[in-house]
Parts: structure tokens; sequence; C-alpha cells
């Protein structure tokens, strides 16, 4: 025996009086409410993805020039060449701490993005 | 017409115009669902919005399967939290016979006789009742969206019905 067999009469009643709700007003405020979390969802993730890419293109100079100082100790093998781009980013993050701020809102924006995104 | 899966699947894929005929398609339900639970529309109509902001965020984890037993455990976990915060003392016992639960006398007037009725249930066959007799799904489906036993709801399902019967087929007094 089915579950509902016993009491679909009761199950009719329930049913109309939901198909008696005004189904458009609701709606229409939880598509408003969806589109507005849309909306501050790609504000949110603009200004956190914009500020990080201000800072970091405000670092590319830096960057290029520390970069060209310490190419002539790349050496040529792989894992040499491995090795040495990890020196290096070492010797940047310790000479210039603004990469730490850098990870820090690119750490931000990961995070924003996880809560946020739909799953 | 398409289906609720297919529908889903296109929300998942950002289509708000799909999502919003799962809305359409499922608004009477959550909200009746969530009006009896709380016993009061406004804020019945409260969760169900929370209900359907849950789902546009969760979409993406609906694995098939009914999409109302889906939409109306995500209901039954907001009226939970809503619950939680307005009354905190208050624990579900689904073994109490009576749980005393707020209701807004605002609304008293209107109440049908069906909803009348629900009100002379203890919460826990009412609990029952709104899940697989109001809002449609199988006894199997309420008990994994509540968290009771199987036996347990049916039982309270069974006591409910046919306590709701008794009290319908009263005679009305002038």
């Amino acid at each position: 025996m089915r579950d509902d067999e016993t009491f679909q009469d009761l199950t009719r009643l329930f049913a109309a009086e939901d198909r008696a709700l005004e189904a458009k007003s609701f709606v229409d405020d939880v598509m408003g409410k969806v589109r507005r979390r849309k909306m501050v969802r790609r504000v949110f993730l603009l200004a956190a993805g914009g500020a990080g890419a201000l800072l970091a293109a405000l670092q590319v100079p830096n960057l290029l020039g520390d970069w060209i100082l310490l190419d002539g100790s790349v050496d040529t093998t792989i894992l040499s060449a491995i090795s040495s781009a990890q020196q290096q980013a070492g010797l940047l993050a310790s000479a210039n701490p603004i990469w730490l701020a850098i990870a820090g809102v690119v750490g931000v924006t990961v995070a924003a993005v996880t809560t946020m995104e739909r799953t | 017409m398409r289906t609720d899966p297919d529908l889903a699947a296109e929300a998942a894929r950002g289509s708000e115009a799909a999502f919003a005929e799962l809305v359409r398609r499922h608004q009477g339900r959550v909200r009746g669902m969530a009006r009896r639970l709380t016993g009061s529309a406004s804020a019945g109509d409260d969760i169900a919005q929370m209900t359907f902001l849950t789902a546009w965020q969760k979409i993406g984890t609906y694995a098939g399967g009914t999409f109302s037993a889906w939409i109306c455990a995500i209901c039954w976990r907001e009226f939970l939290q809503v619950r939680r915060r307005t009354r905190p003392e208050i624990e579900f016992d689904e073994t109490a016979e009576i749980i005393p639960f707020e209701r807004p006398s605002d609304q008293q007037d209107d109440r049908m006789d069906l909803s009348r009725a629900l009100e002379t249930l203890s919460e826990a066959q009412r609990v029952c009742v709104v899940m697989c007799v109001a809002a449609g799904l199988s006894h199997r489906e309420a008990a994994e969206a509540i968290g009771w036993p199987l036996g347990t709801v049916k039982s309270h399902v069974l006591r409910g019905v046919e306590a709701l019967r008794k009290h319908l087929a009263k005679p009305k007094v002038a």
C-alpha cells in the first residue's frame, strides 16, 4: 500500500489551499533577492580582484627590475632553474613585503569566492 | 514541459529563468508547509523565501530524485534555524505529546477548518502531517528530511490523520 493512499482526500484539501496562494509577487520577491545577491557578489569580487590586480600592476616595475638583476644566477638545467626560481621568489618576498599583501588579497578573494560561490 | 531535474540542471548552470520556473512550481507547497509549521502567513513566507534563496545557492547539490522532497528538506532546516533563533529554549522532542508553540493571534479569525484542526495535534504529529499529508512527501522522504526514525514518522502520521479526521467530522456550532 502506498503511503498516501489513506489520506489522499486530506492531501487534496491542503493542495487546494496551497494553490490559492498568489504566486507572482512571491516569485518576483524571491527572484529580486536572487538578482541582488548575484550583484553584490559580482561587485565584491570585482572590487577585491581589481584591488589585487592594481597592487600587482604597481609591483611590475620592481619585479622586472629585481628579476633582471637575479637572472644571471639562473642555471640552464630545469632542476636548478626551479630551485633558482624558488630562491628568487624567496628573495623577492623578503626584499619586498608587498608580495605578502598581494598574497593576502588573493587569499581574501579566494575565501570570498569559496563563501559566496554556489555549490 | 521541462521536468524539475532539467530545470534544476539549467539553474545550476546559472539560468535564472529556470530557477524562477522552479520557484513558481513549488512556491505553493513550500509556503503552505512553512505557514503550517509556524502558524503564521508572514513568518511562513519569510521562511519560504529563505528556503528558495538557499536552494539557489545549493542547486548544484541537487542530485536528482524528487525535487519537492529536496526543497521541503531545506524548508525544514530553515524553519528549525528560525525556531532556534526565536525560541532557543525549546528543543524538538518527537516523543513529547504537546510542546508549547507560540503562535501569533493576528490571523486566528481567518483560520480555516484545516488549520484549526492542525492546531489540535501535538507538534510532532503536526510536523509529520504537514510533511507527508500536506506537502506530499513519502514517509521515507519525510523521515530523511527531519531526521526521525521511519516508524516514528509513520506512527505520528497515522495518529495525526486520525485526529484531523475526528476534528473535521465534528459538527460546526453556529
